[in-house]
């Protein structure tokens, strides 16, 4: 008991203090999207009235498209991580692959690019799509598919650069063989490569669907139209300077929003772990 | 069988693509936008030279990656780049020519009387754009046109309700429907008599203006007509007062500027003082960030890296600050820390107003990132604890030390040695947290009491945002764009001196 004590006590004092520093804004959140007042004001840890009102409006009142805003997000992130990662693969292929002059300088451009603040280049986004709208309104400033081509173009670095680090992790003894047996490089890359990789671009599909779920600035200047609006935008305007009467709407909204990308967080871990390590750092 | 099933695809695929860009292209040339349709053009003419040739195998797989990467993420930093060599600002947007119209345009004066007239707009009988001009008061009616002025004799015409000529011979009005939807004869000066012309000042309405400033292409000066002085080009973006620089003429145009506003940093003490302030704050920031995270990360997984019992509970919930959408969380928290509805008040039963006070908001904006930050320091820290052979500390343990030994003397320096290029990709990215600071307190508090925009929490990126964009009566491009290409600069050396330090360049040996 004496030595248990000794070895293991601090051991769960640690955890169990940084476990309740973790869960206090997640338990204050929860708290509140559970009251019938409006505000984040919480009178004590426990509940005294338990009411669905919050759900109720998000989902009733015209000031909330809430499920628009979600099928958005859904809509916007899932086109950007599948199409980039079906780019970005081809890309990834030939730089983890193919044998060819200049690779050691389009590796180390993308990479020095790549840390280019992007919050920076804004600007200059802002001023291209403004161009394009001129022309091509269905794809310029304000709309979601102008939205999506900057992502896919902005998206592209970092993907190839994740990609190249898993393509390279898969051993090259197959695609040898083939190459032997004289199959030529798109041969290989699509009747042998795929396949094998489809595992770990599906994981970089949905770290993909992540980082565009939860971009903000961008989506922010773009979608000014209360029905184009991705959920962190609109919540996010909904509550702007209004605290006290939208609070509760907000924190049932962010819950339902959260949970389906802390489920797949929780399940890719250990290939987000992975990567992780391979120095990328999720925003 | 194979074979020629990928080849269908294949033309289909390259047939649709050129047709959508050959169709952009063409109405990106219709609408005048060169470069835009220039890039399409070559992108089009790129895509078929690469799939239906065999120039180049390595280009079939990057062609698409490299179109997007040219056009969302170079051009743009290309384009920031070139701005931070401008006057690009506030009163200097425009390019030099529509400047010039503009202050031209500026530089008519209505007469002394400020006389208007009722009108009706229309043509004459050679198709050009006229004015029918009724001087009621003083029973007067004339056609005006650019170049001349023709008297017409009151019978020659008729009238609306209000005494207004609407028609007259050799003149057929215009529907304002159509004038609706062509503005070009709301531009055009009618004659009126000697310097004085008519412009037209709203509907069915002008007024007589006379030209104060005239331009002259030749030398590229401004003259007041009427007082002599003349205006030429600063080279700063704008005309200024020959004999008196101070005085200029709005608008501006942006005008390179070469270094200036790198210059400005250092020798403008209005942009100097807050700038070190700002740069101060981002360093302790990101640096207390790292310490922070770090610090708590290896204590947790130090405490969790034996086989306790609910290890795996507490794993799930101290991940779950990371799996957050963060964007949401930081919301989350800074609405807990408002002074009147947020939860941390009302636990407290106290009044404080957090986010308005520098220190406390400081303090906060550190906590928040501690929260957000630490499990990926205990995810990347129990990974590697691992990693450390264990025969190393079992030989130090036989040797005498004690576990506290152990720890500082192997454990933690070989931690540090396999996880300094994670600390310093994790102080990059803190250093520029944009979403974090905008979304948490907007880089406030600020005292605006003396146009100060950076505020207390602002970090480099954030006061950068904010210089370009943040206020609606000043905008300065030109220097955020500098502020940026030096962010960059610390940023990407930084990053490179990290890579570096990781073996992760060798692989590209």
């Amino acid at each position: 008991m004496n030595k248990w004590v000794r070895e293991n006590l601090w051991r769960h004092a640690v955890a169990i203090s940084i476990s309740l520093f973790a869960l206090f804004p997640l338990y204050l959140v929860i708290l509140s999207s559970l009251k019938t007042s409006g505000s984040l004001q919480v009178g004590s840890f426990i509940p005294h009235e338990i009411s669905l009102d919050n759900f109720r409006f998000l989902f009733k009142s015209p000031k909330t498209p809430y499920l628009l805003w979600f099928k958005n997000s859904i809509l916007i992130a899932s086109t950007v991580a599948l199409s980039s990662v079906f780019i970005g693969a081809a890309s990834a292929f030939a730089f983890s692959r193919l044998k060819f002059k200049g690779k050691r300088l389009g590796i180390r451009l993308l990479l020095l690019v790549q840390m280019f603040p992007a919050v920076l280049a804004i600007s200059a986004v802002y001023i291209i799509m403004e161009r394009v709208y001129t022309f091509a309104p269905s794809l310029g400033l304000g709309s979601q598919g102008g939205l999506i081509l900057v992502y896919l173009g902005g998206s592209m670095g970092v993907n190839i650069w994740l990609l190249k680090g898993f393509v390279d992790s898969i051993p090259a003894e197959l695609d040898e063989a083939a190459k032997i047996d004289g199959a030529s490089p798109m041969q290989i890359y699509w009747l042998i490569f795929l396949p094998l990789a489809t595992p770990v671009l599906a994981v970089v599909c949905l770290l993909s669907f992540i980082g565009t779920f939860n971009e903000f600035i961008l989506a922010r200047l773009f979608l000014v139209e209360m029905n184009g609006r991705t959920i962190a935008v609109g919540l996010q305007q909904f509550i702007g300077g209004q605290y006290a009467t939208n609070w509760g709407p907000f924190a049932a909204g962010s819950i339902l929003a959260s949970i389906p990308i802390v489920i797949i967080f929780l399940s890719l871990q250990r290939f987000i772990v992975n990567g992780l390590t391979a120095g990328s750092v999720k925003g | 069988m194979r074979g020629k099933f990928a080849l269908i695809t294949k033309i289909v695929l390259l047939g649709f693509t050129t047709a959508i860009l050959g169709l952009l292209t063409m109405s990106a040339f219709a609408q005048k936008q060169y470069v835009i349709g220039g890039f399409l053009l070559i992108a089009a003419l790129a895509i078929n030279v690469v799939y239906l040739t065999k120039i180049s195998v390595p280009f079939k797989f990057f062609l698409p990656g490299i179109l997007f990467f040219l056009a969302f993420v170079i051009a743009p930093i290309f384009f920031t780049v070139q701005m931070s060599g401008y006057k690009y600002q506030t009163g200097n947007y425009l390019d030099k020519p529509a400047a010039l119209e503009q202050v031209i345009k500026l530089g008519a004066q209505p007469d002394a009387a400020g006389t208007t007239y009722d009108l009706t707009v229309g043509k004459d009988s050679s198709g050009k754009y006229a004015v029918l001009v009724s001087d009621i008061p003083n029973d007067k009616y004339f056609l005006s046109t650019q170049d001349q002025r023709i008297d017409l004799p009151k019978s020659s015409l008729t009238f609306d309700a209000n005494g207004v000529a609407i028609t007259a011979p050799n003149f057929t009005s215009i529907s304002a429907i159509t004038l609706a939807n062509d503005d070009t004869y709301s531009k055009i000066r009618y004659k009126y008599e000697n310097e004085y012309f008519i412009s037209i000042v709203g509907q069915n309405a002008g007024g007589v203006f006379r030209q104060e400033l005239t331009y002259s292409a030749k030398t590229g000066v401004l003259t007041n007509v009427f007082t002599g002085a003349t205006y030429a080009d600063n080279h700063k973006g704008n005309f200024a007062k020959v004999g008196s620089p101070q005085e200029i003429l709005s608008p501006g145009w942006r005008a390179p500027v070469w270094f200036e506003n790198y210059s400005r940093l250092i020798t403008d003490h209005k942009i100097r003082t807050p700038l070190i302030r700002v740069f101060i704050w981002t360093v302790v920031f990101a640096g207390f960030t790292v310490l922070g995270t770090f610090g708590m990360g290896l204590l947790l997984a130090i405490a969790l890296n034996r086989k306790i019992r609910g290890r795996r509970v507490y794993r799930s919930i101290l991940i779950l600050p990371y799996a957050m959408p963060s964007v949401m969380s930081i919301l989350i928290w800074a609405g807990m820390f408002d002074s009147d509805f947020g939860a941390v008040n009302s636990i407290l039963h106290t009044h404080i107003h957090w986010l308005q006070n520098p220190s406390l908001a400081r303090g906060i904006v550190l906590l928040v990132n501690l929260w957000l930050g630490f499990p990926y320091f205990y995810l990347i820290c129990s990974g590697s604890l691992q990693a450390i052979p264990s025969e190393l500390l079992e030989a130090a343990a036989i040797d005498g030390a004690n576990p506290r030994q152990v720890f500082r003397k192997i454990t933690l320096p070989l931690l540090l040695q396999i996880l300094s290029p994670l600390l310093i990709a994790s102080f990059a990215f803190n250093f520029n947290n944009f979403n974090l600071i905008y979304l948490l307190t907007g880089g406030g508090p600020t005292q605006t009491l003396n146009g100060e925009i950076a505020g207390a929490t602002d970090i480099l990126i954030s006061y950068t945002y904010k210089i370009a964009f943040g206020s609606a009566s000043f905008q300065d491009f030109g220097l955020a764009s500098a502020i940026s290409v030096i962010i960059f600069l610390l940023v990407a050396s930084l990053s490179l001196y990290g890579l570096r330090r990781s073996k992760v360049m060798e692989t590209f040996a």
